[in-house]
């Protein structure tokens, strides 16, 4: 019997796809499915500005973790796993006896990672594990996969719709920088970006959500668009795109935090329509590294725990981008070694990395662990976020590690429009999980509005677009970008750093024209 | 780096100077072509009894002492510098006054500093340095070197300061003056009666006119002083 060569290449392929998949340890392994149908779209939908919606509940990790919690768990880690970091002198028999010491197996090393990844028995208590491997000589860190999510708080209610650009004199600050160039590339690890056009099927079983059991819909095929305001599909805008969420190199938002917080970034601008972003110019890399909860439903092969969050970061570094927006955290856990060491890394390859302070100043003023080694890190800053009134948002949390603020938004100091407007999806046509079950469909990722969101995930990417207005100009050093930044801060709060506004407010006016001799 | 305007003016000052200087020389010989008295019988210049006055024009350059902000900025601590003044000699010994002023200008660029990093942020700075010196010295004459009379001087600085920059307000350029103290020292050679050439090294102090703000808070650098080597072109008794 003669078999084609197309066969022959086609079981190679098959065999590879399984061996790497089998490589990075998915999730989930059964009814795993993601495909690009289609990579052309009609155009995207622009459904205009939402401001008159209802206020939608604040996105919190128990938001986050809604579908898990529908399945039983709670927990603020994936089960049956830990991270480790050997040392590098650590002999084999060493490695062999840690991972015996908690019945355990390494699992062949990611890419992008410095760390393993334990399986661990799954009825065995990953913190007592990975205490157990910590005490070991020869083991650098280890903690839990922790699980992180999205930092903003998305609510209800164009140019002159953003007031939190005149807050900090951007206008101006355009007219020294205009926009960075295309040589700075930011990249965005979030919940992947509207950045392309394409249909992607999916495979949509049955699930329990807020005590609803929702139907299995089969093979869907779900429209993706890129956001008119971001870029064009397929268009130099965007680089190296990479999604850990799915494995993948197509990191698509479903969810719509990470396309919104990528406009903040580097929206469009002067182009006549929508918003304007801060760094209008710059390269935007999505990098997916958390999931929304259609990436749950759809049984996306990893989460985001710690370790794709470091490996996201590692992969930004080794890729070019120059800043690194981390609108994500968890309040859950104990320290991240594992992310503290990718930020090092990554800082060391020249890259700035700005993340949110939190969102927990009601809710028990919890930290964010990813956040809270920022005052360590010449190069990383933790940002927490004021309202229109330029005062501490209600949810901005207050922390020792807080060192910078910038315009995240408060519903409470100016109503829906008190929030941060950028292009994003149409939350109606996509989170169609929040609809009665018998109205239950696939969702629409191709159809955008102007949305008011708020969060010190808004307030992140202000820093980060400031980051890279600062690179262009001339400071390339990410620790001199932080000490500029920091300098040139309007003070707030108590006299000097606090715990409520560290450093103060953005001022990037101020930054970007740095001294002159006398002044 | 001087002022085109400036410069033009000084050198056609002094090419003006010059030219009028050779030719009344040249008239005077042509008026009495043979009476030229001897040098050995030409009388010693004695020390005047009545009030003298002179003018120059220099050209020099000034090292400033806040060496690290004005690298910083400017690319460099000194430059050329131009002006002139005039001098008043009265009759009482050496005993001289003496108005100067010139002025120094660079471009450079705002910058920020960070671990003894210097980041150009590409933003132009103009500085504008205009001293306006005055001076009380005396001046040392030899019977045996008539033409040569060096001094020495001291006196009050105006510093005058400017600083401005593109994208900036108002408020936030600098247009400030400032006091200080100067010590001079040098030496003038007459190449005829009223025409000379002279050599001047000087000191200035200017204590705390910068270091509030800008990058001599950064080095703490507060002096806005320097010192200067001149060379000068004189016409006058």
């Amino acid at each position: 019997m003669r078999i084609s060569s197309a066969r022959v290449g086609a079981a190679l392929v098959v065999v590879v796809g399984l061996v790497t998949a089998n490589a990075q340890e998915p999730l989930h392994t059964a009814g795993v499915s993601k495909q690009v149908v289609q990579d052309t779209m009609l155009p995207a939908i622009d459904r205009g500005l939402r401001d008159q919606e209802p206020p939608r509940p604040a996105r919190t990790s128990l938001e986050a973790d809604r579908l898990r919690a529908a399945g039983g768990d709670t927990l603020p880690y994936l089960r049956g796993s830990v991270i480790v970091k050997f040392k590098d002198d650590a002999p084999r028999a060493a490695v062999a006896a840690a991972t015996a010491q908690v019945a355990g197996d390494i699992v062949d090393r990611s890419t992008w990672a410095d760390f393993d990844i334990v399986d661990i028995p799954a009825g065995e208590d990953p913190e007592t594990a990975a205490a157990a491997l910590r005490a070991r000589p020869d083991v650098e860190y280890a903690q839990p996969r922790y699980l992180n999510h999205a930092m903003a708080r998305p609510n209800d209610t164009l140019y002159n719709n953003q007031w939190n650009f005149p807050a900090i004199d951007m206008e101006r600050v355009w007219d020294i920088q205009p926009g960075a160039s295309s040589d700075i590339i930011v990249a965005v690890l979030d919940s992947g970006m509207a950045y392309r056009d394409a249909t992607v099927r999916y495979n949509a079983p049955a699930f329990s959500l807020d005590g609803l059991r929702y139907p299995a819909l089969g093979q869907v095929l779900v429209p993706f668009a890129a956001a008119p305001e971001l870029g064009a599909s397929g268009s130099s805008r965007f680089v190296a795109p990479r999604d850990f969420i799915w494995g993948d190199d197509l990191p698509v938002d479903l969810d719509g935090h990470g396309t919104h917080v990528a406009g903040t970034v580097g929206q469009l601008t002067n182009n006549g329509r929508g918003t304007a972003g801060m760094a209008y110019n710059v390269r935007l890399m999505p990098v997916k590294v958390i999931q929304g909860l259609w990436d749950e439903i759809f049984r996306s092969p990893f989460e985001g725990t710690d370790d794709i969050v470091a490996r996201g970061i590692r992969y930004a570094a080794d890729n070019g981008a120059k800043v690194i927006n981390l609108s994500i955290g968890r309040e859950d856990g104990g320290p991240a070694p594992v992310v503290v060491d990718a930020i090092r890394y990554a800082v060391g390859k020249g890259a700035f990395l700005a993340a949110a302070a939190g969102n927990t100043r009601e809710d028990g003023n919890l930290p964010n662990r990813l956040t809270q080694s920022a005052p360590d890190i010449d190069g990383f800053v933790a940002v927490g976020a004021v309202g229109r009134s330029l005062d501490l948002a209600f949810y901005s949390t207050t922390a020792s590690y807080v060192e910078l603020v910038a315009p995240g938004g408060d519903q409470r100091q100016g109503g829906t429009s008190g929030g941060i407007l950028q292009q994003t999806l149409d939350l109606d046509l996509l989170e169609t999980f929040d609809r009665p079950v018998s109205q239950y469909g696939p969702p629409r990722a191709d159809s955008f509005a102007y949305l008011y969101f708020q969060g010190t995930s808004m307030a992140t990417p202000h820093v980060a677009g400031f980051a890279a207005l600062l690179m262009q100009q001339g400071i390339t050093n990410p620790a001199a970008v932080e000490a500029a930044m920091k300098q040139f801060a309007t003070d707030k709060g108590a006299a000097g750093r606090d715990n409520s506004y560290g450093y103060g407010l953005i001022n990037p006016r101020a930054t970007l024209r740095g001294l002159g001799l006398a002044r | 780096m001087i002022g085109a305007g400036m410069n033009r003016f000084s050198i056609a000052a002094s090419i003006v100077v010059a030219l009028a200087s050779l030719d009344a020389t040249s008239a005077l010989a042509q008026q009495k072509p043979r009476t030229p008295p001897p040098a050995a019988r030409r009388p010693v210049q004695k020390p005047s009894r009545s009030i003298s006055i002179g003018g120059y024009a220099m050209y020099g350059n000034i090292s400033f002492t806040a060496k690290q902000s004005f690298e910083a900025v400017l690319g460099k601590a000194s430059g050329p510098i131009a002006g002139g003044g005039a001098r008043v000699g009265l009759p009482w010994g050496g005993l001289f006054f003496d108005v100067g002023a010139f002025r120094y200008q660079a471009t450079g660029e705002r910058v920020f500093i960070f671990n003894g990093e210097t980041f150009k942020l590409g933003i132009p700075v103009k500085v504008t340095v205009t001293p306006i010196e005055l001076s009380a010295g005396w001046q040392f004459r030899f019977r045996r070197a008539p033409r040569f009379t060096p001094y020495v001087a001291g006196g009050l600085t105006m510093m005058k300061y400017q600083e401005t920059s593109d994208f900036a307000t108002t408020s936030e350029d600098v247009d400030d003056s400032f006091n200080g103290y100067h010590v001079m020292g040098g030496a003038e050679y007459k190449i005829t009666r009223w025409f000379g050439v002279a050599g001047e090294a000087s000191w200035t102090t200017v204590a705390n006119a910068i270091g509030v703000s800008g990058v001599s808070k950064t080095f703490d650098e507060t002096d806005l002083g320097g010192k200067t080597l001149r060379f000068k072109i004189t016409i006058g008794r």
